[in-house]
């Protein structure tokens, strides 16, 4: 039961609601049993849907009836030859349905019917449904359930895609706040205009769409502030995906090796290799453990002792070479530290935005910021600055956007974790790029005096031999990818 | 005369802003109690579609306060043996109706709740389940061949349930079908491929997930972010962008939270002051909001989201199943749950 206020009535008035239900409840009974016993007895005809009809229209919800009324459509085409008399009884169904989305436009039992209807149809007229979603969406434009039909309709109609992306924009230019038109957008523009470019992960789109977009999405957003909706979608043009599946760090020595994946996966006995310069394999690291004991892990254990081999059978060049269709890059060239190999890869290494794009990045900054000047509490504002600096360049504005984010925790305090969290990711994103460049690679990563609140990442710190963690999260320090690679035990 | 005149939202009544800030323990109580104690009553009579989920939201939120034994346990278990279809296996809401997944997995939760798995023909249900999976690895609610991600959350979780996962279903392919409802834009779930995020489907993809241990496929910062932005300051959490508050919400967002270790990126305080707010405080129960009308849904709910914040007085509940922890640990099921960061 949603949205029905709790109203103070008189006794009288009381009474009179209490007889009018229970002659409801009275009628409603008596129509069931009517219905069941019609059932049983197979009499699937014009009173049955008379007898449905009329409790459907009360109360959409009860899906019994709405079988009971695709029985009886089953039952005319069975009897019926005539296309004519079989299309008949389908639109007496459409007409009903919609009927009952009048009273009820979020019934899923009514447009899953029409689906049901349309499908059996001799003639289904699929532009006219395209034309209802029309309708229905004018009358509450976030109707997700007509959104859905909707997609499907224009499939069936086969409606090009530039006409729906047509239709999108007329709906948002009459309301930008309209989350719904927002989504329907970015399912059209990525099959629209294909990104082909090599930033990883993929934008959402050719850059050069991506410029008309940033420009859109921003007019809407700064037409009223407060309006998530547009601010979400900037966000996501602006590309805030998790990284693509890829190998992030790499350890080996004669006891053991250690493999971490940007993101979790489950690793297959014949998926890595040590190979040299010329492709021979020289290991092959078959029996992979999760570090964790978990069925998909972002860090993996292979030991060694078994068929133990010693350094000095290491190759001068070697390699890794991972053999599967999910990661892009299969050959690895590992570097020596001591008696070990190793690889590592800072994460979200940043793919630079094309020049026209960057100027449009720019100039939304600068919009943000004085923006900011009349309203420096605004949070939509706050947030996407931030958002922009670290998309323009992570390294030069990363004080600044930090300074941002500290901002957010107090003008935004219901979610000040999401914020420090997001922090302590950027802080740490900016310390593995100079750690990768160093000469504490891969021996000792000291993270002592960064200002984390939680620890991403966690999976690229395994091939340190020692790790220094921030005192407030030494309680992180049983993890199983932080215990130091050369003394783990698995 | 203007009806409306009458109409006294109890937002304004002072006495209830003082009260409310406590949980009404023993008014939600007797409210679960006599809900469906006068047969004849309006709104129970015409939520009988839905009867076997009606069932299990009280059951589940008396236990869930220690007070199970309130309900009579021998009637419930015959009604639901009532309920189950003879020629699929599948339970109906109620006799009279047809069977269907949803009020399947209602039978299923409750007889867990119960310890009384023994008294149905599992194996009949284990049939209908895997009956209804379709090649795309998607699932029908029943025969009439509706597909939508709550379908395939309600057949992992009867199979979890039953302890029949393996070998009964094609997992790798219903897998396949969920990730493929999952929106670039936010990273969160619709009901099929395409539709746009709603939380209480992202409760059910994100379920589907911790149940078949599969959570490494979602991209956590990106839909924690989306989820954290449903709290309004109000304290309430909404479904989608701009939309109102509701308890229910406190649900499907909390729990999906929970399972992906980001539930402090919102505010517990704030969230408990909302719904407790929304305590009916003569009549017991919870409504969707502030003021509206209590109903034994939005009750669960109320209830099963304080649980979760560690409420004082009440038993701990599993986000994925939404059932006591206790009957989870008792049928030795793990679903997944992420780390904080």
């Amino acid at each position: 039961m949603h949205g029905r206020l709790k109203v103070r009535t008189t006794e009288e008035e009381r009474e009179r609601k209490k007889k009018e239900q229970a002659l409801k409840v009275k009628a409603y009974r008596a129509a069931m049993v009517k219905i069941q016993e019609k059932r049983l007895s197979h009499e699937l005809d014009g009173e049955m849907l008379l007898l449905t009809s009329q409790i459907l229209l009360r109360n959409p919800d009860v899906s019994t009836l709405w079988n009971i009324r695709r029985e009886c459509a089953e039952q005319i085409v069975l009897k019926t030859e005539d296309l004519e008399e079989q299309q008949a009884i389908f639109e007496t169904e459409l007409n009903f349905s919609e009927q009952c989305l009048l009273v009820n436009p979020k019934s899923y039992n009514c447009w899953h019917h029409r689906c049901w209807i349309l499908e059996h149809s001799p003639k289904p007229n699929w532009e006219r449904e395209v034309q209802l979603c029309t309708k229905y969406l004018k009358m509450d434009e976030r109707n997700f359930h007509t959104w859905d039909y909707r997609r499907y309709v224009v499939e069936k109609a086969n409606i090009p895609k530039q006409s729906e992306l047509d239709f999108c924009t007329e709906k948002i230019k009459v309301n930008f706040s309209n989350y719904s038109s927002w989504h329907h957008r970015s399912l059209l523009l990525p099959l629209l205009y294909p990104y082909e470019g090599e930033a990883q992960p993929k934008r959402a789109m050719s850059e050069e769409k991506l410029q008309n977009e940033l420009e859109m999405v921003l007019t809407a957003a700064f037409t009223d502030p407060n309006d998530s909706s547009a601010w979400f979608y900037q966000r996501w043009l602006l590309g805030y995906s998790r990284q693509e599946l890829d190998v992030c760090a790499f350890r080996c020595n004669n006891k053991h090796a250690m493999l971490a994946f940007t993101n979790p996966l489950i690793l297959d006995a014949k998926d890595v290799a040590i190979t040299n310069s010329e492709g021979t394999v020289i290991i092959k690291l078959t029996n992979w453990h999760s570090i964790n004991k978990t069925k998909a892990d972002n860090v993996w254990f292979f030991s060694l002792t078994d068929n133990a081999i010693s350094y000095k059978e290491f190759p001068k060049e070697a390699f890794l070479e991972i053999n599967r269709s999910d990661i892009s890059l299969k050959k690895i060239i590992l570097k020596t530290y001591k008696e070990s190999l190793f690889y590592f890869k800072s994460p979200n290494q940043q793919h630079a935005f094309s020049k026209n794009v960057l100027n449009e990045l720019q100039s939304q900054l600068e919009s943000c910021e004085s923006l900011l000047e009349y309203e420096p509490d605004s949070k939509w504002t706050l947030l996407t600055s931030a958002l922009l600096m670290h998309a323009i360049d992570a390294q030069k504005y990363h004080n600044k956007s930090l300074e941002n984010l500290e901002k957010l925790q107090k003008v935004d305090a219901l979610r000040e974790n999401y914020y420090k969290d997001l922090a302590s990711r950027w802080i740490l994103e900016k310390f593995l790029l100079n750690w990768m460049d160093s000469d504490a690679v891969p021996y000792e990563l000291d993270l002592r005096s960064e200002n984390l609140n939680a620890l991403y990442y966690s999976q690229y710190l395994c091939i340190a031999d020692k790790l220094l963690l921030p005192n407030n999260l030494t309680n992180y320090s049983s993890m199983k990818q932080l215990q130091g690679f050369s003394i783990f035990e698995y | 005369m203007d009806f409306t005149t009458f109409a006294k939202p109890s937002t304004v009544d002072t006495n209830n802003d003082k009260s409310n800030s406590d949980l009404h323990f023993w008014k939600h109580v007797e409210y679960i109690e006599n809900h469906g104690k006068d047969q004849d009553d309006f709104e129970y009579c015409m939520t009988e579609f839905l009867r076997m989920s009606g069932i299990y939201w009280g059951v589940t939120a008396l236990d869930i306060m220690n007070q199970l034994d309130r309900l009579d346990r021998k009637s419930i278990i015959d009604f639901i043996r009532r309920c189950q279809c003879p020629v699929t296996g599948g339970f109906a809401p109620c006799e009279g109706h047809d069977p269907h997944m949803l009020y399947t997995l209602s039978a299923i939760q409750i007889l867990c709740i119960y310890d009384a798995l023994n008294e149905i023909d599992c194996e009949a249900v284990v049939r209908y389940v895997s009956g209804l999976q379709q090649f795309d690895g998607s699932f029908f609610g029943d025969k009439w061949g509706e597909v939508d991600t709550r379908f395939s959350f309600c057949a992992v979780a009867i199979l979890t349930l039953l302890g029949r996962m393996e070998g009964t279903i094609n997992v790798e392919r219903a897998v396949k079908f969920v990730m493929s409802c999952c929106n670039q834009t936010d990273g969160g779930f619709g009901s099929k491929p395409g539709a746009e995020s709603h939380a209480g489907l992202i409760y059910c993809c994100v379920g589907f997930l911790s149940l078949t241990q599969s959570l490494h496929l979602l991209d956590i910062d990106k839909l924690g972010w989306w989820l954290c932005e449903r709290q309004l300051t109000s304290g309430g959490l909404n479904g989608r962008p701009e939309k109102l508050p509701d308890v229910c919400y406190s649900w499907w967002v909390l729990s999906s939270l929970t399972i992906m270790g980001r539930l402090h990126w919102i505010s517990a305080d704030k969230l408990k002051e909302f719904i407790l707010s929304c305590q009916d405080n003569e009549t017991g129960g919870f409504a969707d909001r502030t003021g509206n009308l209590p109903d034994i849904f939005h009750t669960l709910f109320g209830i099963g989201a304080l649980s979760l914040l560690g409420f004082e007085g009440l038993k701990p509940i599993n986000p994925t199943l939404c059932m006591p922890q206790y009957v989870i640990d008792r049928l030795g099921i793990k679903p997944q749950i992420l780390p904080k960061p």
